[in-house]
């Protein structure tokens, strides 16, 4: 779309995403879903927005896998869609969110490639919703050895860091400090991007916001795990905690005065109540860390909610939109492979983002 | 004393200057009204456009939504015609 002036292309292009939020998967479709059986499931998906999808790939694919591949085609469909709307400026700055799926799916083949999974199934999770397009990846598929498949990365904007990690990976076979690193990278060059563009200040609000519920997400993680000591090296620099911060927070010991701790520093009203619901009588412990990170994930999605309502014209619908739609596709998900491993629908419920 | 002639004048340049204040505000009646409906019809535009891409089934809405602010240059253009007549 040509550079037009005023906001005319932000009301167009927020009005837009306003309708499409409107027909994602409602909460009760959800809770319906949870209690279909798995045949039910599909034919209820491809009723859906999923329906093209499902049908263009029904010849190469059955079953839940082809639920799988088609809800990961779709997402990645409708993001590479949505960069074709989109004024200048938001452009860029979607793009530039977008480039985290190419950290997902290069870190999905090597792991897959290290475990010696057949191409096929490593192309099933892939979602090509980032720069590296679906060609670039079948390329990578068809190298056998991660080391080769690194070097066919020679061009990527993240090269150095991954050449950098790569080896030691690779000789521990735990990618875990690879996938890290390659965030800590990618969200500095986001942020180094979006200094200095129109419109990119709420981008950076974004960003940082996303850092500092990575980062918490990371430190319960991290004490679910009884792991003492070093964390700054998991946590993800450029959010409104410095790392040595959060390293100070992760070093009280009593789990009430971390969240006291966590409590003075956070000024959000939904994050104070979650952390204000985990500090009563044994909540704490009770809960389990899927349903911590899941409560965090539900206050970032519900700040968003609010920034995009304060900023109808910016960034945010779009990246409140694209959020959204990710977890619908790892609702779906979930819910189908839950199905599948004959899971109860209370603890598929767990695990999804409502 | 002021004479005949130039009073007859006076009455005349006043006359004249109250049909020429008329004129300016008619017009203004209309341009001021006119410009501000293609400011409201502007974002309503916009939007109605995002909607139908979305939706063709919204079309008659939105087009019904972005003329509504038509109606004010409707206003502007009787108020100017009361001025002038």
């Amino acid at each position: 779309m040509p550079a037009l002036v005023g906001p005319s292309p932000y009301i167009y292009v927020g009005t837009r995403l306003r309708v499409r939020k409107a027909k994602l998967i409602p909460r009760d479709e959800y809770i319906r879903l949870l209690n279909m059986g798995l045949p039910e499931i599909t034919r209820s998906i491809q009723e859906t927005t999923y329906k093209r999808e499902i049908d263009e790939l029904s010849t190469a694919f059955s079953g839940i896998d082809l639920i799988e591949v088609a809800l990961s085609w779709n997402l990645a469909k409708e993001y590479q869609k949505l960069l074709e709307i989109l004024p200048g400026p938001l452009q860029h700055l979607t793009s530039s969110y977008l480039r985290r799926w190419d950290i997902q799916n290069v870190l999905t083949i090597l792991r897959g490639k290290d475990q010696g999974l057949p191409a096929g199934r490593i192309k099933e999770v892939l979602v090509p919703a980032g720069e590296l397009d679906r060609a670039f990846q079948d390329r990578l598929l068809a190298e056998d050895s991660p080391a080769k498949i690194v070097d066919l990365l020679k061009g990527w904007r993240l090269y150095p860091v991954l050449a950098r990690e790569f080896e030691e990976a690779a000789e521990s076979g735990w990618f875990a400090r690879l996938e890290n690193e390659l965030y800590k990278q990618f969200y500095a060059d986001v942020i180094a991007d979006a200094r200095g563009v129109k419109k990119g200040r709420a981008f950076i609000d974004y960003v940082q916001l996303e850092i500092d519920i990575r980062n918490l997400q990371n430190l319960f993680r991290l004490r679910a795990q009884h792991e003492r000591g070093e964390v700054m090296e998991f946590m993800v620099p450029g959010g409104s905690f410095s790392v040595e911060e959060l390293q100070h927070i992760y070093d009280i010991e009593d789990l009430d005065a971390f969240i006291d701790a966590l409590m003075e520093r956070v000024t959000e009203r939904k994050l104070l109540a979650v952390l204000e619901d985990l500090k009563k009588e044994g909540a704490l412990k009770e809960r389990s860390l899927q349903e911590k990170e899941i409560a965090l994930t539900r206050v970032k999605l519900a700040e968003m909610e609010r920034m995009t309502k304060m900023h109808p014209f910016s960034i945010w619908p779009i990246l409140a939109y694209l959020e959204l739609k990710k977890f619908e596709v790892f609702n779906l998900r979930a819910i189908t492979r839950g199905k599948e491993s004959k899971l109860p629908p209370e603890r598929i419920r767990g695990y999804l983002v409502m | 004393m002021v004479d005949l002639e130039t009073a007859v004048m006076t009455v005349e340049m006043i006359e004249a200057s109250q049909l020429g204040t008329q004129a300016i505000a008619a017009a203004l009646a209309v341009s001021i009204t006119g410009l501000a409906a293609a400011w409201a019809e502007y974002g309503i535009g916009s939007a109605a456009v995002g909607a139908t891409a979305e939706n063709r089934d919204v079309f008659g809405m939105a087009l019904l939504l972005t003329v509504i602010p038509e109606t004010i240059v409707i206003f502007g253009l009787v108020v100017s015609l009361l001025i002038l007549f």
